[in-house]
């Protein structure tokens, strides 16, 4: 039992196992949207475009000025701020250009991407850590940042509660979704927000490239053992939530990333179910 | 129960056009269709019937011209729904889908919710199917679960999309009889079909349509040899078992 008691003595083990597994819920709830509207590269591009907004929420608030700490607050809102930048912009270009939204993405996505990594060579003295912004510092958490990431939590999961059902008609859907009198476009809009929401809460624990792992990889699991959409929320916040501390326990004994090891872990148990479930007629 | 009356249309177009960058879906479309009535709508594939059926739900918008419905409480089956297999609906949940445009976000099924997703399970036979994943289901089964959708909106104004094409004989059935039973109840029905035979025997209006409104009228007056002609200019026709290529029949005409 020690095996698995030991690590959680740690209290920076129990914190970031917490907030992970919170961040799994979400992820593993709003997921499933992702997955059923098929948006991994908007997903993907709402991860990586919040990159110049943490940037410029550094410059301002760091000024520049070497090993002074950038406020959290700050970087935070910048995330969501280039997220939404992101989410729009995809959504212009798609309209504008009549181009597939997946390429509308991909052009975003790779601007952000350029822009963030264009500013960050401009701070000068100081070189912010891209590897925390990609991979997270889940062993980095305190218990402020375990509040937010609960109450975030709490208030997208509620959102997604009111917007269940236009949600599932529009992912089942958009003609059918349309003509059950439900404004599709708008709320394509407003599940990209939510997406962008779930990423920003999620890449101060897991970093942004893992936060999409947590979007995608629980979710797919979810999809193979369930065949109604609660059942597979349910499944799917499940399995991302038990990654966390499974992840945390292989990264103790291992000595291997934390954030990463979670990751892993979930994508483990869609291998997993994919080799033990039943074959489908 | 009439839902409409003559003076203020179920479903009217008025110099509606539709563009899709250089293309032109529907050239100037005017047309009033009465409450209660039944109305096929013919032309070839690429002929706009989709398009006018977008344009109506809002799913397209005119680039000149309006298409206005006297009810927000519409229907629309389309032709082609393209659900991944492993999508995770049942079919009660997605006949159930039916009730949310009446129930809005958040409104609980009251008693009557439940009564017309029953109702419209039953009229369509697909009771047994709602445990079943609708992405398991058959072309005809899962036909039949998105007209029981349709059924349970209980909509005034009902658009099917080709409902009758590449369907099994019970889908076939259950979908005639629903037509019967909605008219009955005085909803409005709208049904883009090529089969000319029965747009003439269970329709009382046809609306020839071929990118502009080529001819709309009572089935028997309007389905003259020279308006099908021109509707289906080129293409090759479905009369009853026949297929009938108009270009061939109709020398001079395309």
């Amino acid at each position: 039992m020690d095996f698995i008691t030991d690590p959680f003595q740690a209290e920076f083990v129990r914190t970031g196992a917490l907030a992970a597994a919170l961040v799994g819920v979400l992820c593993g709830v709003v997921g499933c949207f992702v997955i059923l509207r098929g948006m991994a590269l908007m997903a993907d591009s709402l991860a990586h475009g919040v990159l110049p907004g943490i940037a410029i929420a550094f410059m301002i608030t760091a000024g520049g000025a070497a090993g002074e700490e950038p406020d959290e607050a700050a970087i935070t809102a910048g995330a969501l701020g280039a997220g939404l930048v992101t989410a729009f912009a995809t959504g212009l270009i798609f309209r504008r250009s009549r181009l597939r939204e997946e390429t509308a993405a991909a052009v975003v996505f790779v601007f952000m991407l350029a822009l963030g990594v264009v500013l960050i060579s401009r701070v000068e003295g100081y070189t912010v850590d891209l590897t925390a912004f990609l991979f997270g510092d889940v062993l980095g958490v305190t218990g402020g940042d375990v509040a937010f990431t609960a109450v975030a939590t709490a208030a997208v999961l509620a959102l997604v509660a009111v917007l269940y059902r236009p949600f599932l008609a529009l992912s089942f859907d958009r003609q059918r979704a349309a003509a059950l009198g439900m404004p599709v476009d708008r709320l394509h809009l407003v599940m990209l927000v939510i997406v962008t929401l779930a990423v920003v809460i999620g890449f101060r624990v897991v970093g942004a490239l893992l936060v999409l792992g947590m979007l995608m990889a629980p979710p797919a699991a979810a999809a193979l053992l369930t065949k109604r959409l609660p059942a597979m929320m349910l499944a799917s916040a499940g399995i991302a939530a038990a990654s966390a501390p499974l992840g945390m326990l292989l990264s103790w004994h291992l000595d291997l990333a934390a954030g990463a090891s979670i990751v892993l872990v979930a994508v483990s148990a869609f291998v997993v179910l994919l080799a033990v479930r039943p074959v489908p007629r | 129960m009439a839902r409409a009356s003559l003076a203020d249309p179920a479903l009217a177009a008025d110099g509606l056009t539709v563009s899709f960058g250089d293309v032109r879906a529907l050239d100037e479309v005017s047309f009033a269709l009465p409450g209660g009535s039944r109305t096929a709508l013919l032309g070839p594939n690429g002929a706009g019937k989709s398009t006018l059926f977008r344009a109506a739900v809002g799913l397209v918008g005119a680039a000149a011209g309006t298409v206005r419905l006297a009810s927000r409480r519409v229907a629309f089956v389309p032709q082609h729904i393209d659900v991944e297999p492993a999508f995770p609906v049942t079919g009660a949940d997605v006949v159930r889908m039916g009730r949310y445009g009446d129930l809005g976000w958040v409104r609980p099924f009251r008693p009557r919710d439940h009564e017309l997703v029953a109702d419209a399970q039953r009229a369509l036979d697909v009771e047994h199917l709602a445990d079943r994943r609708f992405g398991d289901l058959s072309g005809g089964e899962r036909q039949r679960v998105l007209l029981a959708q349709a059924a349970a909106q209980d909509a005034d104004l009902l658009l099917l999309d080709e409902p009758f094409t590449g369907v099994d004989r019970p889908t076939h059935a259950a979908a005639r009889t629903l037509l019967q039973r909605w008219s009955e109840q005085g909803r409005t029905i709208v049904v883009a079909t090529h089969d000319l035979e029965s747009a003439a025997r269970d329709y009382d209006r046809v609306l020839c349509l071929n990118r502009r409104l080529v001819a709309f009228g009572p089935a028997e007056t309007t389905c003259t040899e020279e308006v099908l002609a021109e509707t289906f200019a080129g293409h090759v026709l479905r009369v009853g078992e026949l297929l009938v290529d108009v270009a061939h029949h109709h020398h001079g005409a395309g």
